[in-house]
């Protein structure tokens, strides 16, 4: 699920970045008007909560194992800006921490497992009239908005790498959606189960954070923010036009063209590319190798 | 359990952990960017990165085992284009490669050369939103505590039950661990606001003794942006080469 840098185009993942990032700036605003502070360690500390509980595994058929991605659950439990800033502070941490996923490709990170996640499960949550009932009604929505938000977020990510060029859609989108219909079995079933949980045990945290709600210029600006940008993606992101900057930059395509990857791997060029990879290889060995040993002074500031 | 798997070698003391927060994050970007902005074709840019990267992994004095095991990360993810987009080659494949282990790479150096208290500072003063920066540093913090929460519960899990239930039984078992952690973590939010409150907090972190721009982060900067422009021009500069000397 995480993408790492160098599978997206870099007009997507360039353009992601911007969307997630005024996501970012949006939902930072909200949150400081509706609850200036208090809700500051609350994030800090459900973050570190998300990132925890994907330690407890749930073995699924097959060897496989899923856990708690999460996002749903904020949504319903925090409202969706706040549980969107939580879940990219999630994804910005595992890009830091673990490396997992890249740098310039955080924001199409942040798109499909903050973003998506959060904001599609806590609209199908509200659909399904989770928030105004009680009995088994809560639990049942908040199933289908665990399953429902991860198959979204594994859609726009089979989205983003076949309009890369990097996996083809019809590939890509079986296999992620066919994965995650499954894994997403556990991710519902945990969102219910914990939902249910905490009706027996807090019923206030549940009822209280219920309340938080999107008026309608909120629905309209994730419109804008996500609905928009999408669009003009599927329409030009896997345009063969060169990219903004190495139009600035005029990148010399003619270069490009010459080197054909069936000459580049005939037999008669191998030779020369061995010895040249070896040189290759050799040189930044040394490189390396020449650093590490040289005696840099020891500098305590 | 270990405390420190997340910047390991932050606390080194080598030419590139000196450096301030807010160069290492600028001149890494910009190299990771540069990395995905090579043309396909153009070996000799991916040979100068890698050949920057090797010297700055060197001189930072990390382990080549640890940088490697931590690369190794991408290999489904190349294991998945390569069987996914078989037309692509040995040679689009290999650039695809060369490209995501380059940016990988830098990353890595990126975190492990800097403490996450300083790459935060550093964040903070490049205009990251103050509500990101203060949810990282509390993620940072806690982290250990609810990881460490976890592995207690799971023990404890462990030692009263006799064998896995079915799978109904095995979800709402799981989901009441969840739910119980996710109360702890409300009610100790709710505890250290009070607490920080209580202590004169005021909405901005400090952090001691924070690192200071210096002109050895000039010089870095000056490096890695003049090291960009030499490989980014290099094949306008050999065609000119060969013109003149033609």
């Amino acid at each position: 699920m995480h993408i790492p840098d160098g599978f997206l185009t870099n007009r997507i993942a360039v353009s992601l970045d911007a969307v997630s990032a005024a996501g970012i700036l949006y939902s930072a605003g909200r949150v400081k008007l509706e609850e200036a502070g208090r809700k500051v360690p609350m994030m800090g500390v459900l973050a570190a909560f998300v990132f925890a509980a994907q330690m407890l595994n749930f073995p699924i058929l097959g060897g496989t194992s899923g856990h708690l991605i999460g996002g749903a659950l904020l949504a319903i439990l925090l409202g969706p800006m706040a549980a969107f800033l939580t879940m990219a502070t999630v994804v910005i941490a595992q890009a830091l921490f673990l490396q997992d996923g890249g740098l310039i490709a955080a924001g199409a990170n942040i798109f499909n497992i903050g973003a998506v996640t959060t904001f599609g499960g806590y609209a199908v949550f509200r659909l399904l009239g989770g928030a105004r009932n009680t009995g088994r009604i809560p639990a049942v929505a908040g199933f289908f908005a665990g399953w429902v938000s991860l198959l979204l977020s594994a859609a726009t990510c089979a989205l983003q790498m076949a309009l890369s060029g990097a996996i083809p859609l019809r590939v890509g989108l079986t296999a992620m959606v066919g994965y995650h219909a499954i894994i997403g079995i556990v991710e519902g079933g945990l969102t219910a189960s914990v939902l249910t949980f905490l009706a027996r045990v807090r019923p206030d945290l549940v009822d209280s954070n219920s309340k938080t709600r999107l008026g309608i210029a909120d629905w309209i600006g994730t419109l804008v923010l996500v609905a928009l940008p999408c669009a003009i993606l599927a329409l030009a992101g896997g345009s063969e036009l060169p990219d903004p900057l190495e139009k600035l930059l005029s990148v010399d395509h003619a270069a490009e063209q010459i080197v054909d990857p069936q000459k580049l791997t005939s037999a008669g060029r191998f030779g020369g590319y061995f010895v040249r990879s070896v040189l290759f290889v050799v040189l930044i060995g040394v490189a390396y190798l020449a650093s590490r040993l040289a005696r840099w002074k020891r500098s305590r500031s | 359990m270990r405390h420190n798997f997340i910047d390991r070698y932050a606390n080194l003391d080598s030419p590139l952990h000196i450096l301030e927060a807010r160069t290492k994050l600028l001149a890494f970007t910009a190299l990771i960017v540069a990395v995905l902005w090579i043309p396909a074709g153009n070996d000799f840019a991916f040979f100068a990165y890698f050949f920057l990267t090797a010297i700055l992994m060197g001189t930072s004095q990390i382990p080549l085992m640890y940088i490697v095991g931590r690369t190794l990360v991408i290999l489904p993810f190349i294991v998945l284009a390569s069987v996914a987009a078989p037309w692509k080659g040995i040679a689009g494949l290999s650039v695809l490669f060369l490209r995501s282990i380059l940016c990988l790479m830098l990353l890595i150096m990126l975190t492990n050369t800097t403490r996450f208290v300083e790459l935060l500072r550093g964040l903070r003063k490049l205009g990251c939103p103050r509500i990101l920066v203060l949810n990282l540093s509390f993620l940072y913090r806690y982290l250990f505590v609810l990881t460490e929460e976890v592995l207690r519960m799971r023990q404890a899990r462990d030692c009263r039950r006799v064998c896995r239930g079915p799978m109904r039984g095995e979800l709402k078992l799981l989901g009441s661990m969840l739910g119980t952690l996710l109360i702890r973590s409300f009610e100790r939010a709710e505890r250290m606001y009070q607490a920080m409150l209580s202590r004169g907090y005021s909405g901005e972190f400090q952090v001691l003794a924070p690192r200071k721009f210096t002109w050895r982060d000039l010089a870095f900067l000056a490096g890695v942006a003049f090291v960009i422009f030499v490989t980014f021009w290099s094949g306008q500069i050999a065609k000119v080469w060969t013109r003149v000397l033609a």
